[in-house]
């Protein structure tokens, strides 16, 4: 009679150890992993963070510097200044028997001082239809994707140095 | 049967298990525990500081952009408690930078660590100290040190003491036009604003609006600061060459005439652009703490708009305008001063010499000054009705709306009101028993130097907010005069100055003018050796482009306009027509033809 004879096998115990081991590793590297991305995250948001404030600082030291020199600028062309530094130099006010006059086409001695452009009334164009009504699936999808992308390369410049 | 080193493994997760425990015990009864809310309160004061952004105050430039008010470095002094170690030191080094701080509210704040556990670690002392202050805060502070290293020891010293820059409101032209631009009190950086003139109308403008931010220690939480968009730029009408020359000339003026104070107005009577205005008494704005000193008591701050007074004779323009006006005379009616008195009333009116003139053209009245032919004019001519219906259109009675803070205005005295006699109208009609500022006078009588149109007088041209430039249009108050009415006037007190031979006469020129002498009401009647001695006179006659309008006060070389203010408007136009490059009319109207 035929006996069946069933071989049974069992791992070499330092084979399981082995396994445990490197299963503890593995682990051990992902949480390594994931505690260094954490702390380079949160280093660079830090940095950020103080960076922020610098540049803060360093806009206000040059909002007031830019103040102090406009300030030392129009002092040195006021009009006791300037009169003073005239007759320095062997100016003399005119006076009205003086003056010559010419006429030059073209010129406004009285012209406007222009800091900045009149301010115009802009006139808005609204599209009738919204924009969900007129955009494909495909459309919003790739939209979406290209938004998320640039989201993600401005968020880069603004913190590389 | 346990595994080898099985009670150890038990014990130490036991003890793990332990202590785990407690910490979250400790954590739950430090969350629940009595003094939890004053840990927490104290944790805030570590968290950050909640501040308040102050925008930059908008810069004034005049109409050419000279800057007559901008803003320099100034410095904000605090205590940062949490460094403070001799309070002593900083008490004594703090006491002098400012007139509200002493030793013992400086070494109060200093020693409040140690007083008061939980106290905010960092208080504002003072705000807008000078640079050339914080300078020797520096060199103090480096003497400390040096004292230290001798002695070895660690006082005295000033940490904690410590001083940031911010924006102070300067101006780079010093008294120049203060009257117009008025100041800015930064006593206290909360309650700072504009006081009188541009900066006080226009304060809500040039602020800008303040926020309040909280600016965290933990990194992770810095945010960029929102934007505090700085206030609006003014750009005036004010030029500061004209305006550098009436008030060199209103000094020389007073100087030279004995008056107590004075004011010329210059302004473009199509536009209602005030040009220069000069007033006095005027300080420094830079020194504001001298206000008190300069303005005691009631003073006005511009006499130009913050002071009523009798105008005298410069008022007649006003009564033969509204004469000319309705049709009631022309320049050629003839009115006969045959005794030199009007009665009204039982009351009798004469004329400034107390004279008769005889048989008067209009014209001779206004040349001549006659109270007697203007009072003849209102009371039998116009009429009462007529006469304060045209008192009313040219703007007596109520504000110009000029763009100042400040304006007086004496209310009108008219038929209607009880204390109104009939005498008033007569009295009126040369300009006594009336009160107006000078900005009134010259909003009324640029009327007759702009084809009757009467425009509102304003200092600021435009405004420049952000990205754009906002232009103030000239606005017309109303039209009290027909164009033929505003020229033939002109007409009338050109050629009353020509035959008069006015010193007012500026070679070359047509100008148009009228003088006054008002007496002073006192409360034992009218004064007579005292008076108001004024001018109003326009140019060039063909085509006015200016207004000048002047007012001394009291003057003691003389008590008539004529004598006094009349020179006075000479000098001005004089230099006048060279700073505006008007040419003289001889050359203008050949080039023009």
């Amino acid at each position: 009679m035929k006996k069946n004879i069933l071989q049974a096998y069992k791992q070499a115990p330092w084979r399981v150890q082995l396994q445990y081991i490197g299963l503890f590793l593995l682990g051990l590297v992902l949480v390594s992993a994931i505690m260094g991305v954490y702390l380079s995250i949160s280093s660079q948001a830090a940095t950020a963070g103080r960076r922020i404030q610098g540049l803060e600082d360093d806009m206000d030291e040059i909002n007031n510097e830019i103040a102090a020199l406009t300030t030392t600028l129009a002092e040195k062309t006021s009009t006791k200044a300037m009169q003073t530094r005239a007759e320095a130099m062997g100016f003399k006010l005119m006076n009205v028997n003086q003056a010559v006059y010419l006429e030059i086409p073209g010129f406004n001695p009285n012209e406007d001082l222009v800091l900045a452009p009149p301010r115009v009334n802009v006139v808005v164009e609204a599209p009738i239809l919204r924009e969900a009504y007129r955009t494909t699936l495909w459309d919003w999808f790739m939209e979406q994707i290209w938004d998320v992308s640039t989201g993600f390369s401005q968020d880069d410049q603004e913190v590389s140095p | 049967m346990n595994p080898p080193f099985y009670r150890r493994y038990v014990i130490i997760t036991i003890i793990c298990a332990i202590l785990a425990t407690a910490v979250v015990i400790q954590m739950v009864r430090i969350n629940y525990t009595t003094y939890a809310n004053d840990l927490i309160a104290v944790s805030a004061n570590y968290q950050g500081i909640q501040t308040i952004i102050y925008p930059a105050r908008g810069t004034i430039y005049d109409r050419s952009g000279h800057i007559l008010a901008t803003n320099k470095i100034g410095y904000e002094v605090g205590i940062d408690l949490k460094l403070v170690s001799d309070p002593e030191s900083i008490a004594s080094a703090a006491a002098d930078l400012s007139e509200t701080l002493d030793y013992a509210t400086v070494f109060e704040i200093a020693n409040k660590e140690k007083l008061e556990t939980g106290e905010n670690r960092y208080f504002v002392l003072t705000s807008y100290v000078s640079e050339e202050k914080i300078i020797a805060l520096m060199e103090l502070n480096e003497t400390y040190k040096a004292r230290r290293l001798e002695t070895n020891s660690g006082t005295p010293n000033l940490n904690g003491l410590v001083w940031y820059p911010m924006q102070q409101r300067a101006y780079p032209e010093g008294s120049l036009a203060s009257n117009v631009l008025g100041f800015y009190n930064y006593f206290s950086r909360e309650s700072a604003q504009g006081v009188h003139g541009v900066e006080e109308a226009y304060n809500h403008l040039l602020t800008g609006l303040p926020q309040k931010v909280f600016l965290p220690n933990d990194p992770y939480l810095v945010e960029a600061l929102p934007n505090a968009d700085p206030g609006a730029n003014l750009i005036l009408t004010i030029d500061r060459e004209i305006q550098m020359m009436l008030e060199e000339t209103l000094s020389g003026a007073i100087e030279w005439s004995g008056a107590e104070n004075g004011t010329i107005i210059v302004a473009d009577p199509e536009t209602g652009e005030i040009l220069g205005m000069a007033s006095t008494p005027s300080f420094d704005p830079n020194h504001y703490e001298n206000y008190l000193i300069t303005f005691p008591g009631n003073t006005p701050y511009n006499r130009a708009i913050g002071t009523t007074y009798e105008p005298g004779s410069v008022f007649k323009v006003i009564t033969m305008a509204a004469a000319l006006d309705t049709g009631v005379v022309d320049p050629t009616t003839v009115y006969n001063d045959a005794s030199g008195v009007f009665w009204v009333d039982g009351l009798p009116i004469y004329n400034w010499d107390g004279g008769a003139w005889g048989e008067q053209t209009m014209l001779g009245c206004m040349q001549h000054s006659l109270n007697v032919c203007l009072a003849h004019v209102a009371v039998d001519e116009l009429g009462q009705d007529l006469f304060y219906q045209y008192l009313q259109a040219f703007g007596f009675g109520r504000s110009t709306g000029i763009d100042l803070s400040g304006e007086a205005n004496f209310p009108l005295r008219l038929p209607s009101d009880n204390q109104w006699v009939k005498l008033d109208l007569a009295t009126n009609s040369f300009g006594q028993g009336i009160a107006v500022t000078p900005i009134q006078m010259v909003t009324a009588i640029s009327a007759i130097a702009n084809e009757g149109k009467m425009m509102t007088p304003h200092v600021v041209k435009s405004v420049q907010e952000g990205d754009d430039q906002i232009q103030f249009t000239p606005q017309v108050i109303s039209s009290p005069v027909s164009a033929e009415t505003a020229q033939t006037l002109t007409e009338m007190l050109t050629i009353s100055l020509e035959e008069e031979a006015s010193t007012a006469l500026v070679p070359g020129y047509r100008v148009a003018g009228k003088t006054g002498t008002g007496e002073i009401p006192t409360e034992f009647g009218y004064t007579t050796n005292q008076t108001n001695a004024s001018f109003v006179g326009w140019g060039p006659s063909d085509d006015p482009k200016f207004i000048v309008y002047v007012w001394l006060e009291k003057p003691t070389i003389s008590q008539w306009g004529s004598e006094v203010a009349a020179p006075v408007f000479h000098d001005v136009v004089e230099q006048l027509v060279v700073l505006m490059r008007i040419p003289p009319d001889n050359v203008r109207l050949g080039s023009n033809q």
